[in-house]
């Protein structure tokens, strides 16, 4: 895909037009887990668009509300605090937990222990796994309601539907942030129209700190990481969040791993600002 | 790599042929049913690891442990890989593919590993053609500062 580097004009009235190079969306967002979600739709007019696009942001909202509530440690009645302050045990959790639970131990053995849902103290978390989930319950409940053509970012995580232009084929392009200068972008991947990738994840230690756990040999510790940053493009938004995840705590020997094993693209940058890149994000060869 | 992948399983897969007609050829002189079972596991190319199992066509007649052998299906990024073997007087006469990955578009795939990229060489975009911004989990505070806050609020 090749794109001209000629910017946008300046004042640009809003919205704007519908043209391929720049489809006039419209969006809104809401605050849930810690972060803002936003949702983004093709703007067909604010009369048809906007009670669709407040009707579909309620939807979503609600999945995630619902997940918050469950599986939120900042909250003292939720499922996952009793747990964790032993009230609960996993035997006599909800099925919708340990659901939730098996996927985290599934994904832990297949990542070789580089994505892990215990805290270095040995508290059950599953947050890594419940955004991904969320995103993956609110966009059924977008296509439940009609709704074909949406964008949703939950806290840097985007998962699409069809395309910023209905009906075109045209695919969503999704910007990944520059973690050297978070104001610029260092690539974009085309997600959804069509084609096979309609999700891509971000993870890293520039926002939050070394915030990611590595589970060594039998323990989980904090560690400086030889990543600043991985993302990942794949087919479904928990792959895409959970193999960022396990990247940025595993280094090289998972981005091997996630490649040679998953359909997914990567691009890791360095603690040095060097990237390591699969071929579809080199422009020369690329999507 | 598929390449790679593909010999690697299929050597893999003839070796865990060949020790199961090895130990199937000593049984057989003892007079006991020929069947053997092998594991292995395969090549660096990803999958989970392997287990063989031979067993021959011919049955009790296999004073010569002639037969067909037939490996199982081993995993790899790529599809199924399955070879068989013909053994013939204690000597493998053919060895055929059976399988050799099941999915054309990944087939011709050679590699997807990661490389080392210059910043000048990966696929780019200004700011003002994206829909959306993927970074590290934004924070609430976060997000006010951020390139996501500024698209939601031109598309409000």
């Amino acid at each position: 895909m090749q794109r001209t580097s000629e910017s946008a004009p300046a004042g640009q009235p809003v919205p704007r037009p519908a043209t391929r190079r720049n489809p006039a969306l419209r969006s809104r967002t809401f605050r849930c887990m810690g972060t803002v979600i936003s949702l983004a739709l093709p703007d067909r007019g604010a009369p048809r668009t906007v009670p669709v696009l407040e009707g579909a942001t309620a939807a979503v909202e609600r999945v995630f509300t619902e997940l918050d509530a469950m599986f939120s440690l900042y909250r003292p009645d939720s499922e996952a605090s009793r747990l964790a302050s032993g009230e609960l045990t996993l035997r006599d959790a909800s099925s919708a937990f340990r659901a939730r639970f098996a996927d985290a131990t599934g994904w832990r053995l297949l990542t070789e222990g580089f994505f892990t849902p215990e805290r270095p103290d040995g508290v059950l978390d599953l947050s890594g796994i419940i955004k991904g989930h969320a995103i993956g319950q609110a966009a059924a409940a977008l296509e439940a309601a009609g709704v074909e053509d949406w964008c949703l970012n939950a806290g840097g995580d985007v998962l699409v539907g069809g395309s910023p232009v209905p009906g075109s084929g045209t695919p969503w392009l999704a910007g990944i942030v520059d973690p050297l200068d978070r104001a610029s972008l260092l690539s974009a991947f085309p997600l959804g129209g069509g084609g096979r990738f309609e999700a891509l994840a971000t993870s890293g230690t520039s926002e939050r700190g070394d915030h990611i756990w590595r589970a060594g040999a039998g323990r989980t510790e904090f560690r400086r990481t030889e990543f600043r940053q991985a993302s990942v493009v794949a087919a479904d938004i928990v792959t895409a969040d959970v193999l960022a995840t396990a990247i940025v705590a595993g280094g090289r020997a998972m981005v091997d791993w996630a490649t040679d094993s998953w359909d997914v693209e990567v691009l890791a940058v360095l603690g040095n600002g060097e990237l390591l890149a699969t071929p579809g994000f080199n422009a020369a060869r690329g999507a | 790599m598929r390449t790679r992948a593909a010999i690697s399983a299929a050597l893999a897969s003839a070796g865990i042929l060949l020790a199961g007609w090895q130990s199937g050829a000593h049984v057989a002189g003892t007079g006991s049913p020929v069947t053997a079972a092998a594991s292995g596991s395969s090549s660096s190319s990803g999958s989970t690891g392997a287990g063989g199992a031979a067993t021959t066509a011919g049955g009790g007649a296999a004073a010569q442990a002639a037969g067909t052998y037939t490996g199982t299906a081993v995993q790899t990024r790529f599809g199924a890989v399955q070879v068989q073997i013909t053994v013939n007087a204690g000597t493998i006469t053919d060895v055929t593919a059976l399988r050799l990955t099941d999915e054309d578009r990944k087939s011709v795939q050679i590699s997807n590993r990661a490389a080392p990229l210059l910043r000048a060489a990966v696929l780019k975009a200004q700011s003002a053609d994206v829909q959306t911004i993927s970074g590290a989990t934004v924070t609430s505070d976060a997000y006010l500062t951020s390139l996501q806050a500024a698209l939601d609020a031109a598309n409000l």
